[in-house]
């Protein structure tokens, strides 16, 4: 017999409620004070989340969020910088780790969880895949990218679907690895991500969806989703939660570990073309957040960048383990790119690393 | 003795949360395994409780990011913070690179040495991480 898991549908909420209903669902699922659930998550007004170790000034272009009324807030999740408007769909799977079936190793269970979410997509006429470490993309390119977190016995598996999105504003609210906002790279940035209206043409409504996710989750998690509301345990929890995550100390961390945010940016001509490689780097951490790689050559298949760059990120920087992860990116992979090899590739990161690290010693 | 290719040293004991725990003259050394920070992934972040921080078995003492997960580190036994090892703090990958040795994160004055009785020992840890590994078949 399936076991019921409910179904959680709490509208479009503020940033800060949407951020502590995540503590207070997960608080009662460890308590186990509720099944485990799937709820949805919307967000209004717009906002910017930062992932739960960031420090907002390294990772948010607040005064253009501050004059477009954007919000900004910290998930107890992991990971990035999103930019959230009002237009994109969340999903998040809150579970007792000992669930039968959900695997122990986490990259097996992030698998599990976004190969349930690539079956809602099926169901809606999209072919996507996961990505390994933890993206959905479409042909390359993301519509969800996905982070968790855990507390006691619980946990919470939370991911983004781009439905009808707006880079340009994302691009703009978010520090990313963009030098300068220049027309061409903006173009190549957007080639990055991609929506659900722009990969079946047009945008089915929202309740479709919704019960397109819920099918394919449901199904390949083996379970039922029965309909429910918030506990008056978990509504009293949120009403106690909720002034800690509109405050300061909450966003702006006061107790943010030490860290840096460099852009190192630079460029390599081959004989295939230039190569431009784009890096934020935090470098006391040896740590490459982001990776952008564009130029004039030529990658076949077209996907094997944005696979590259998906790679690349959170990698280490140091120069032996770029040339080993590039190294077996290229042997792992059936990459071609006519009279570019891993070593041009090598070349440039390394370049872009040494770049950044020279302008941090002279300021 | 390893389970698979991961190691676990005899002289220490264990909890499920993957945890070690080295006896040492007045305190215990607290690291993760190896099956842990293999599990975990490359580590970004790590935040450890400072010295002075009063824990009881099962309190958080800190916070660890690899990619997009954050795990709660929780006390495998109550007591105090003594120290915490600030070199893993400043580079998170150490406890990659050596968990059990440069990669350990706190040392803790025990408050009730009756707690070391509910760790596990190395084969006790083995056979509990074969059988978590074992279970993960059929989801509901």
């Amino acid at each position: 017999m399936k076991a019921n898991w409910r179904l959680l549908d709490t509208g479009s909420l503020p940033a800060a409620h949407n951020m502590a209903l995540d503590r207070v669902v997960l608080n009662a699922r460890n308590s186990e004070l509720i099944p485990n659930t799937l709820r949805y998550l919307q967000f209004s007004p717009q906002c910017v989340l930062i992932g739960y170790h960031q420090a907002v000034e390294l990772e948010v272009e607040e005064e253009y969020c501050r004059k477009h009324g954007i919000e900004i807030n910290r998930r107890i999740t992991g990971g990035g910088n999103l930019y959230w408007d009002e237009g994109q769909l969340g999903w998040e799977i809150f579970a007792l780790k000992n669930t039968p079936g959900i695997p122990r190793r986490l990259e097996d269970m992030y698998r599990l969880m976004c190969e349930s979410v690539v079956n809602g997509l099926d169901k809606l006429g999209v072919k996507a895949r996961f990505r390994p470490a933890n993206d959905i993309e479409v042909q390359g390119r993301k519509i969800s990218g996905t982070g968790g977190t855990e507390w006691g016995d619980a946990f919470l598996y939370q991911g983004t679907l781009l439905t009808d999105f707006d880079v340009d504003t994302m691009i703009k609210s978010l520090k990313l690895p963009l030098k300068k906002l220049e027309d061409k790279q903006v173009e190549s940035f957007k080639e990055r991500v991609v929506s659900l209206k722009e990969v079946l043409g047009y945008l089915p409504p929202l309740p479709e969806i919704k019960a397109a996710l819920a099918q394919g989750i449901a199904e390949v998690l083996g379970v039922t989703l029965q309909p429910g509301d918030l506990t008056p345990a978990e509504k009293s929890d949120l009403e106690r939660q909720l002034p800690l995550f509109q405050s300061d100390d909450w966003i702006r961390g006061l107790r943010v570990l030490p860290q840096e945010n460099d852009l190192g940016v630079a460029e390599y001509k081959t004989r295939g073309g230039l190569i431009r490689a784009s890096l934020r780097l935090d470098p006391n951490r040896q740590h490459i957040k982001s990776a952008f790689i564009t130029g004039d050559f030529f990658a076949y298949p077209e996907r094997s960048i944005m696979d590259m760059e998906a790679m690349l990120k959170n990698s280490s920087s140091r120069p032996e383990d770029v040339g080993r992860n590039i190294r077996e990116f290229f042997a792992d992979n059936q990459i071609h790119i006519p009279n570019v090899g891993a070593e041009d590739i090598i070349q440039v990161l390394c370049l872009a690393i040494a770049e950044a690290g020279e302008r941090s010693a002279v300021s | 003795m390893a389970v698979k290719e991961y190691l676990i040293p005899e002289n220490l004991y264990y909890d499920q949360n993957d945890f070690w725990i080295k006896i040492e003259a007045n305190s215990v050394l607290i690291g993760i395994t190896e099956e842990g920070q293999k599990n975990t992934g490359d580590i970004l972040y790590l935040e450890l409780a400072p010295a002075g921080t009063v824990v009881r078995r099962g309190e958080k003492i800190g916070s660890i990011e690899s990619g997009k997960w954050v795990g709660n580190l929780t006390a495998p036994l109550s007591g105090a913070v003594a120290e915490s090892n600030p070199a893993v703090t400043r580079n998170p990958r150490l406890v990659n690179r050596d968990a059990y040795g440069e990669g350990w994160m706190v040392r803790l004055i025990m408050d009730n040495p009756d707690e070391l009785g509910l760790l596990m020992g190395a084969r006790e840890y083995e056979a509990w991480l074969d059988e978590q590994l074992k279970s993960e078949e059929g989801i509901g």
